[in-house]
């Protein structure tokens, strides 16, 4: 009797799928995947795992593919735990300004959880770092934002940085920041870009514009 | 008359850079990220482009590399950023900037390397 050798096609396996375990473990040895698609199936799967954080954030450092980072920034921004933060915060440190400003606008979208490293971003020692905080606040839609740039431009040195504060009081403050940018012009009463924009915002805000 | 197109996301960058430009004699539009500013460099014909770097969207790095690789004619850019680091000048020269300037500018300077590179007398 012959035997019958039943021929099966070689099985494709598309990038699409999901092949390996959906635990933490398969999902974190998945962040290795030659294929962005796989890696990005496993960066939005790690979201169920707590303890997730520091593997996307390792695999953050060193993730090439765009799409890929996207994505490995908005698990990170649900997550929302301390690991997961310092590896938001640290994308404002990047030379690449694509990736901050892709951290800017998920950090943007998580005022609870921005909230309370605010002050410590604010006073921050790289300048750039302030600067981006400020464009966070911008849409940040926190209580205590008019306070944070009142308190920029009332101590801050670096001009771009007060200059930041004051495009964005020109749009949110009220009464309350008139005498913080009128020292703040007097201070810098040198640079005519702070003059310019301290003379806008104090019209918007008499003017109520906002 | 020579028209200008300001590429920031800050209004009141936008704002600043047109009342110098303006009270200059120049013509100007705005655009407030990269893409906006692509969309209206490929239908207008503009004589200089003044760039920040740092936008939502798309960046002036994007903006640029995407301009450069059309094929129109080609007006210079000035690059501006809050950021003095050697690196974004580099980038800002390889994306196609043909001057990198530091905010906050000032008017002087911002009227003096526009001309520049409008060819015209400084």
């Amino acid at each position: 009797m012959m035997a019958f050798i039943k021929q099966q096609a070689p099985q494709e396996v598309s990038e699409d799928e999901r092949t390996t375990a959906r635990d933490f473990h398969g999902l974190s040895a998945e962040l290795n995947s030659e294929h962005a698609t796989a890696r990005r199936w496993a960066v939005r799967d790690l979201v169920s795992f707590p303890q997730a954080s520091e593997v996307l954030v390792a695999r953050l450092k060193i993730e090439e593919d765009a799409s890929v980072r996207t994505a490995i920034l908005s698990s990170l921004a649900q997550l929302g735990d301390k690991t997961a933060m310092n590896g938001l915060v640290t994308c404002l440190r990047s030379d690449e300004a694509s990736l901050r400003n892709e951290a800017i606008e998920v950090l943007k979208a998580i005022p609870d959880e921005v909230g309370p490293i605010i002050n410590a971003l604010l006073n921050d020692s790289d300048s750039d770092v302030r600067i981006f905080t400020i464009n966070i606040l911008e849409s940040l839609r926190h209580e205590h934002v008019e306070q944070w740039l009142m308190s920029v431009i009332d101590n801050d040195d670096q001009v771009n940085v007060c200059a930041t504060a004051v495009d964005l009081l020109s749009e949110v403050g009220s009464e309350l920041s008139v005498q913080s940018l009128m020292n703040l012009k007097q201070r810098f009463a040198n640079e005519p870009y702070i003059c310019f924009s301290v003379d806008l915002a104090l019209k918007r805000i008499q003017q109520g514009e906002h | 008359m020579k028209t200008i197109l300001v590429i920031d996301d800050a209004a009141t960058v936008r704002m600043y850079h047109r009342h110098i430009l303006e009270s200059a004699g120049y013509s100007v539009d705005e655009a407030i990220n990269g893409i906006e500013a692509l969309e209206k460099a490929l239908v207008k014909n503009y004589d200089l482009f003044i760039v920040d770097i740092n936008m939502p969207k798309l960046d002036g790095y994007g903006f640029l590399r995407q301009l450069r690789s059309q094929d129109i004619e080609q007006a210079p850019a000035i690059m501006v950023s809050t950021e003095s680091a050697k690196n974004d000048e580099i980038l800002a020269y390889n994306a196609g900037a043909n001057l990198y300037l530091i905010k906050p500018t000032k008017p002087d300077e911002l009227l003096r390397y526009s001309r520049l590179l409008l060819g015209e007398s400084i």
